[in-house]
């Protein structure tokens, strides 16, 4: 069992609140991603579940048993660090016995265990030899070998891929979708990557400004952000917005203008907000060349061509840049005007404070995102 | 062909001449002493005051390296005094500075700061200013004339540069390897003991040398002042002993400073091995 209940966690570094009330509730065998930009938060809450940091206020509570005051070792939690943290003049057995070394366990217990960590990790070729004369890859599996060898009913990981050069990154990634799979232990993991956001994750916890933002499946994420933090947060270019002014107001949506053109938006609308100005988001890769309900002309400043598709970087008369993500070689030049297109269906609408009015989709039949007809 | 230098390695030839003749003037003070104190233990003593004065022997021998024992006769144990002292000085600085230094390099503690400000200020001192009250201390607590009366000034005085080594040295093991050992449940001592030490190991070397050189550099004064038996005496107050009433034995006296200078260097020599750089390689990313 490894159930996480976070009840209006807080951190204050002296004045400052670092954490802002958090409250979370992680189920038995989820994997679940702590995501936000540097300086969000994620790594001190990892760190205050783990027990390396104190917690200023509210409880954590690890299978109904809070444990603020408990030492990592009884919170039943194990860690990997973002540096590897291997002892360098141990070899690889020895740093994966170290944990049980400490519980002290019998020497032939600690042998077939750590041999069969070991072979899940498939490092029973390098037990004798020490990490500095492993791999980046090795060395992050070493690490994630003494997290397992002590069968922790939650797993912490802190950035444990980001030393790792892009293949490895990727390859590390699918070892640790297995792992969770193969394991089916609790995971909380905290990146600033958000594919590797995207694809390990059950669960994505979008943090900002030490507040959760969105907690939500991958998808959900992407097809309905709650915010404009999370709408530009997800997804790669980052979504668009544009500002409009909504005209008016009806059971099929909210209609709305951008420089004298009317798009009905499929969402679901609140009062009082006509005449108001609203924020328009629109995902580069939902932008077309040829059709849509709202078509306006950028002119790309920037154009990065990578085969599978081409990236068009245009700034708009209100200053904001424009990102469009047109598949394959598309037929467009730098600083000449291009048209792009936007359906209404695809488009996202946030009000002044940001707060999003939910989108007419269900993001569980759209197993993929949209492909946008060229 | 030879790959050629560096391009910041590159010197003119007036810069090359101006390199090597520092170089040489630093080394002639450094090393001429030693030299000419080699060639005096290998004349023989009438030689030495002979005009015009020769810097190469005639018909030198090692004879000087013989009598000396036999004109000295408790020459061997003020060798082993020197090296007891500094030892015994060198293990009980080890034993106190280690965990000191990982206290200072990893906790936060109310007085942190101010503490090594103390000790470094300690070190301005040199022991001769603090010989009087010391004695006094020493007189009371009934301890003169023992190696007691010399290890513990000696001890106190060398900690705290040893602290302020080591610590720096510390403060570069990555802190996530206390954290991790702290994970997997390993309390301070024990992580100190199986993570720390063994990393640290090149800096305690160090800290080892210099307290042993320290040690054996500062015994003369302390020696001095608070020992009147001659069996507790170390190396440099034994050296007086070839100071004889009409003449001073200049040959056998260097010969014994040679002699006893071999056991430091042979410690130095032996202790050298553990100075392994790049132990750490491969603990963090960095």
């Amino acid at each position: 069992m490894g159930q996480l209940y976070l009840d209006k966690v807080q951190k204050f570094y002296g004045d400052f609140e670092v954490l802002k009330s958090i409250g979370l509730e992680v189920k038995d065998g989820e994997f679940v991603v702590f995501v936000g930009p540097s300086g969000c938060g994620k790594s001190t809450l990892l760190r205050m579940i783990a027990g390396l940091d104190s917690t200023s206020a509210g409880d954590i509570v690890i299978d109904g048993v809070r444990v603020n005051d408990k030492p990592p070792v009884q919170r039943g939690i194990a860690m990997v660090f973002q540096s590897y943290a291997l002892y360098p003049h141990m070899t690889v057995f020895e740093n994966i016995a170290f944990p049980l070394r400490v519980e002290k366990l019998p020497e032939e217990k600690i042998r077939e265990k750590v041999g069969a960590v070991a072979k899940i990790l498939q490092l029973d070729k390098r037990l004798q030899q020490k990490p500095g004369m492993l791999s980046g890859g090795q060395r992050q599996r070493v690490a994630i070998g003494r997290a397992i060898v002590r069968e922790p009913k939650i797993f912490l990981f802190d950035e444990p891929l980001s030393n790792l050069d892009a293949a490895l990154r990727a390859d590390m990634r699918i070892e640790l979708s297995k792992l969770h799979r193969d394991l089916k232990a609790t995971m909380i993991y905290v990146t600033h990557d958000q594919v590797e956001a995207m694809t390990m994750a059950d669960r994505i916890v979008v943090l900002n400004a030490g507040d959760i933002a969105q907690v939500g499946a991958p998808l959900e994420l992407y097809h309905k952000p709650q915010n404009l933090f999370v709408a530009g947060f997800i997804g790669n270019p980052k979504m668009n917005f544009l500002p409009v002014t909504c005209e008016a107001v009806d059971a099929g949506g909210i209609t709305v203008s951008f420089e004298g053109q009317r798009i009905t938006i499929p969402v679901t609308p609140r009062d009082g907000i006509v005449g108001k100005t609203l924020t328009l988001g629109i995902r580069p890769e939902h932008i077309s060349l040829i059709s849509g309900d709202l078509r306006i002309t950028v002119t790309p400043s920037v154009i990065e061509r990578l085969g599978v598709n081409t990236v068009a970087y245009a700034s708009l008369s209100s200053g904001e840049g424009f990102c469009s993500l047109l598949p394959g070689s598309a037929p467009i030049r730098v600083d000449e005007p291009m048209p792009a297109g936007i359906r209404a269906a695809d488009c996202h609408l946030f009000d002044a404070n940001g707060i999003a009015f939910e989108r007419h989709v269900d993001w569980q039949k759209l197993e993929m995102p949209e492909v946008t007809a060229a | 062909m030879r790959e050629p230098p560096q391009l910041i390695n590159r010197y003119r030839w007036y810069e090359i001449i101006g390199i090597y003749c520092g170089i040489g003037v630093f080394l002639t003070f450094v090393l001429a002493p030693f030299v000419e104190g080699f060639l005096v233990s290998l004349k023989p003593l009438s030689q030495l005051f002979s005009s015009p004065y020769r810097f190469i022997p005639e018909n030198g021998s090692f004879r000087a390296y013989v009598t000396m024992w036999e004109s000295v006769p408790g020459f061997g144990r003020y060798i082993f005094n020197s090296f007891f002292i500094s030892t015994i000085v060198t293990a009980v600085v080890l034993c106190m500075v280690v965990p000191a230094a990982y206290a200072f390099a990893r906790f936060e503690f109310k007085g942190r700061g101010t503490l090594l400000g103390a000790f470094l200020a300690v070190n301005m001192f040199s022991g001769a200013v603090l010989l009087i009250p010391l004695f006094r201390l020493m007189r009371s607590l009934g301890v003169l004339n023992t190696y007691f009366a010399m290890i513990v000034p000696g001890v106190a005085f060398l900690i705290p540069s040893a602290i302020w080594l080591l610590r720096t040295y510390m403060m570069r093991i990555p802190k996530e390897l206390d954290e991790a050992a702290y994970v997997d449940g390993a309390s301070h001592f024990y992580t100190l003991r199986r993570v720390i030490l063994p990393i640290a190991m090149p800096g305690i070397t160090v800290v080892a040398i210099t307290t042993f050189i320290g040690s054996y550099a500062q015994q003369f004064i302390f020696a001095l002042t608070f020992n009147a038996k001659s069996e507790y005496m170390p190396l440099p107050v034994g050296l007086f002993a070839y100071f004889g009433r009409q003449e001073v034995v200049w040959n056998e006296l260097m010969a014994a400073s040679f002699v006893g200078i071999a056991p430091a260097m042979i410690v130095i020599f032996f202790l050298q091995r553990y100075l392994v750089s790049g132990l750490t390689a491969g603990a963090v990313k960095q």
